[in-house]
């Protein structure tokens, strides 16, 4: 079978069913060298009708036996190998044309698709990394923002605290002042209340002064029966 | 008599319909060689789908992408970081190289999947993903040991030889069957995927038309995708390996 394979690079000439005529075969036509025949052989059609006429013959001379010959011969395996031995590893002009074929796809491709769209990719990557890296400069521009705007609010409560403690002061001043006038005041009525006390004090003494003679005087008068 | 050759002829059709054409070509003859017609027009197709598509989705690109460019910029998005974490930080002049292995890979495998060649009937041989052929896969291979004995030369000179005889020039023979081994594998292992993939669908198809292949043709999808991945991760693996200094 590897045999069969591997040795046919070329179409055989079709054995024994038709055999006797072998001008249908395509190695008729090799010898001859031109630039770029196609070949057209037409074994299978012209083989199959010459196999039907031949067999349909047969069954009318000899009944069974011919007809079990020929189902026989036209069992599939045999139909192949009348055909054409299959040539698998066929190897030819093909695979250097294949190469050449490669390697031109290789270059088209890569003057189509691979170099342009991998450029364009490359390029759209860069572009997003420094819009990336743009960002985060910005970033640094919001630090410096917030930083302003702290130092702003710092100022402002700095400002805000120290008229609070200002006006604080200015209460607390104003506060105490009129605090001093009402004590102020407050003493003296209390000095004035106090001397009017005092004189009160001192004019009922008097008063008392003058009577404690003739009070005396009535105590003792009362008291030593003249 | 009619009914047994109805019989046959119906087996036949069944069996010329289901289609199973493997390692079958359509030959053109290019200067006294031949080449595989079905492989450079499938392949010819992927091109155009990728080009073209590229080109109208890139062709005026907007800051805030839409839908076909933000496409695109994940498609790149995704092969830088596969590049990077292959090839390490000097992955850049080689994300065209990845890229187009992926993509070309990927592409492939699910327009063999996806788009209805076989509406296009060819005189012999059928129209299928291009990583269908084992020519394509070894192309591929084979560039990328190429571009990875390039990136080993072009980073440390001469120098770059002195691998094989790295931990213990007892491994040189391994180490030289390495770089035999590795597009080996990345081709069959690529070649065998897509080619299994279709056939089980086919197969599948032609036994139950209906449902059934379904689930395997997502599969085959998934398949296809992890497909491309592989070897293009592969692909930058190497790359990366033969750049990377030796301690």
């Amino acid at each position: 079978m590897a045999n069969m394979i591997m040795a046919s690079s070329k179409p055989l000439s079709p054995p024994s069913l038709s055999s006797t005529t072998p001008s249908t075969s395509t190695s008729t036509s090799r010898p001859r060298i031109t630039l770029l025949q196609v070949s057209l052989p037409k074994i299978p059609k012209i083989s199959k009708t010459r196999l039907v006429s031949l067999s349909s013959s047969a069954l009318k001379s000899l009944p069974l036996a011919a007809a079990a010959a020929a189902s026989l011969a036209l069992a599939p395996p045999s139909l192949a190998e009348e055909i054409e031995k299959a040539a698998l590893f066929d190897f030819n002009l093909t695979l250097p044309i294949i190469m050449a074929e490669f390697l031109f796809l290789m270059v088209a491709l890569d003057k189509v698709y691979f170099t342009p769209l991998g450029n364009f990719m490359d390029g759209r990557d860069a572009a997003i990394k420094e819009k990336l890296s743009g960002v985060k400069d910005t970033s640094e521009e919001v630090k410096q923002l917030e930083e302003q705007a702290a130092a702003v609010m710092r100022a402002a409560r700095a400002e805000i605290s120290a008229a609070l403690n200002k006006m604080k002061k200015e209460t607390q001043v104003e506060v105490e002042q009129k605090l001093a006038e009402g004590r102020k005041k407050v003493d003296a009525e209390l000095q004035e209340a106090l001397a009017v006390l005092e004189k009160q004090k001192e004019e009922t003494i008097k008063s008392l002064d003058s009577q404690i003679a003739a009070l005396s005087q009535d105590i003792v008068n009362k008291v030593l029966p003249l | 008599m009619n009914v047994l050759l109805c019989s046959i002829n119906t087996l036949k059709g069944l069996y010329d319909i289901s289609g199973v054409e493997v390692g079958q070509h359509l030959y053109w003859k290019i200067g006294g060689f031949q080449v595989h017609a079905q492989v450079l027009i499938t392949s010819w197709v992927v091109i155009a789908i990728l080009l073209g598509s590229s080109i109208i989705a890139v062709r005026n690109p907007q800051t805030i992408p839409t839908d076909g460019q933000n496409f695109f910029e994940y498609v790149l998005e995704f092969i830088r970081d596969v590049s990077r974490t292959q090839i390490g930080e000097e992955y850049g002049p080689w994300v065209p190289f990845i890229g187009t292995m992926f993509l070309f890979i990927f592409v492939s495998n699910w327009s063999g999947a996806l788009l209805p060649w076989k509406i296009i009937q060819l005189p012999h041989g059928e129209l299928a993903a291009p990583t269908n052929d084992i020519n394509t896969t070894v192309a591929l291979a084979l560039l990328t040991s190429v571009a990875y004995f390039y990136a080993g030369l072009t980073k440390k000179g001469l120098g770059y030889f002195g691998k094989y005889i790295q931990p213990t020039p007892i491994l040189l023979p391994i180490n030289i069957l390495e770089d035999f081994t590795k597009p080996l594998s990345l081709s069959f292992r690529l070649f065998g995927n897509i080619l299994a993939d279709e056939l089980v669908v086919v197969v599948l198809v032609s036994l139950v038309p209906l449902v059934v292949p379904i689930p395997v043709m997502f599969l085959g999808l998934f398949t296809s995708g992890i497909q491309a991945l592989i070897f293009a991760t592969l692909a930058a693996a190497y790359i990366g390996e033969s750049m990377e200094g030796h301690h």
